[in-house]
């Protein structure tokens, strides 16, 4: 079968990753799979609202704006999502009584939205020095009628598949998934082959994040010995 | 023993409710580590679900749902509407979820807050096209189809909010009766004969079970409030009639293996059967 990008059913888009475009955020960190592109800013640690102070941790806020129209539901769904996988990689008890904001807009969307949101918001992180437990990136992949499992579907595979698989892994030996969101129409064995293949681009992807801090950290040393 | 009695050791001894609220972690690790939880139950064991339709005999489906000590109440209204331009016979159906301070001191007042947006948009895609066929709800193509509105209420909050949700809205949507509508195309007012009424052919029920990795080592089927407050992940598992998987949702990092999720979509099945019969 013929994607219509003509990729291979295992190859996931080009990625690219700009860290740290935005002045007045902590960190930031803009992640693109092909033509979907999501841009994440960071605050942290900064001041809390007293409401949402906890004593011995930060607070940990997501705000998801998508990239047409106002947030809804589906959003804020996205944000919940997002922000309960990341209270437990963030190392909140070293910034106890503070805020750590995570500030997500997708810029363009073409399927893979979710992977690359919390692709974006990890780059983000490590930009802004938030101490993490472990780096997380995402993949997804679809499983289309015809029973084939395709990686980093765009939207238009997407529009027709019968199950859509997003998977995060951490970067720890164990490579358990942080973050599973199947939703469709599937078997046991069609979410299996989905695992295998999320879980080998994850590591693709989490080796790009790594060539990209390198990158960055590079760069800022050049910077300092000018 | 009254609270904080200091025994002859120097130890400060609390009665079980005072320890309960003080140090939650502690109070649940004294019965994780030893295989049991606080209320008795097994690892994975469920709480008895109890199931009734038609209890809001003011509404065209309803039903109330007990799990254990949370109790929902989910009732449909059917109005008729105009159809979206862009599918013309297809009518909708709109999950709204409350929760409110009447249920849980967890819960403010006011907007919907996250929980109950999560729920209600979560719910909306697991029953989106699956359940309904929105055909079935088309009166007459472009002009008059039907608006299905159904609002899930907890009454009472003790945990696993989305598995009560889920049942409740599956129990209410097979108690759903449709007056036979008729379009009238010269004065354009649709007729509903209400002794007529028909009931909805649903494409599949769902059945879903709820996990949660409690202090970040223990998986407990169904959690209760106290053990959802220190869940680290939780995972949602949901199944057809045929055991085919419709949602397998992981939120927080909290560490599951392969193996044991393999585990959940089992026991989810197993659970399925006990639910199938409640909804007879």
């Amino acid at each position: 079968m013929t994607r219509p990008d003509r990729r291979e059913v295992t190859q996931i888009r080009a990625l690219h990753c700009a860290l740290g475009r935005l002045n007045r955020v902590d960190g930031s960190a803009q992640f693109s799979h092909g033509d979907t592109s999501v841009l994440c800013g960071v605050y942290g640690p900064v001041d809390v609202k007293i409401y949402d102070e906890k004593l011995d941790r930060a607070h940990i806020e997501v705000k998801f704006r998508p990239d047409i129209g106002v947030p809804t539901t589906k959003d804020k769904w996205t944000e919940s999502a997002i922000r309960q996988t990341f209270e437990q990689l963030i190392l909140a008890q070293l910034h106890p009584r503070t805020l750590v904001q995570i500030n997500i807009q997708v810029r363009q969307a073409d399927g893979a939205v979710d992977a690359a949101a919390i692709n974006a918001a990890t780059m983000a992180l490590v930009d802004a020095a938030i101490p993490l437990h472990s780096m997380i990136a995402a993949a997804t992949c679809a499983v289309l009628e015809s029973g084939d499992v395709v990686v980093d579907p765009n939207q238009e595979e997407i529009d027709q598949a019968r199950s859509i698989h997003t998977l995060a892994f951490t970067n720890k030996a164990a490579g358990n998934p942080a973050y599973i969101d199947s939703r469709g129409d599937f078997t046991m064995d069609e979410y299996n082959r989905c695992y295998d293949l999320c879980a080998t681009s994850a590591e693709r992807v989490l080796a790009f994040m790594r060539k990209a801090i390198e990158g960055k950290v590079s760069k800022e040393a050049k910077l300092n010995t000018t | 023993m009254s609270q904080g009695d200091v025994a002859n050791s120097g130890q400060v001894v609390f009665a079980i409710e005072a320890f309960k609220r003080i140090h939650p972690v502690e109070f649940q690790r004294r019965f994780l580590t030893q295989g049991t939880r606080h209320s008795g139950r097994g690892f994975s064991q469920f709480r008895a679900t109890h199931v009734t339709k038609g209890t809001i005999s003011t509404a065209q489906g309803s039903s109330t749902v007990r799990i254990g000590n949370t109790t929902v109440v989910c009732g449909i209204k059917a109005e008729v509407s105009e159809p979206d331009v862009k599918t013309p016979n297809e009518g909708y159906l709109v999950t709204n979820v409350d929760l409110s301070p009447m249920c849980s001191t967890h819960f403010r007042p006011g907007a919907p807050g996250e929980t109950a947006q999560v729920s209600s948009e979560h719910l909306h895609r697991l029953f989106g096209d699956n359940v309904v066929d929105p055909e079935s709800l088309c009166i007459e193509p472009g002009q008059a189809v039907w608006a299905l509105s159904a609002d899930i209420v907890f009454l009472k909050y003790d945990g696993n909010v989305l598995d009560a949700a889920v049942i409740a809205l599956t129990a209410a949507l097979e108690d759903l009766q449709l007056p036979k509508a008729e379009l009238d195309s010269a004065t354009g007012v649709v007729s509903a004969d209400k002794t007529m009424g028909q009931r909805l052919k649903l494409r599949k029920r769902l059945f879903p079970a709820t996990f949660s990795l409690v202090d970040g080592a223990y998986l407990v089927a169904d959690a209760d409030d106290a053990e959802e407050q220190l869940a680290t992940a939780t995972v949602m598992v949901v199944i057809d009639d045929s055991d085919r998987l419709i949602n397998i949702w992981k939120r927080g990092a909290g560490d599951i293996n392969r193996e044991t999720i393999a585990r959940c979509v089992e026991d989810a099945g197993t659970r399925k059967a006990a639910l199938a019969k409640e909804l007879e």
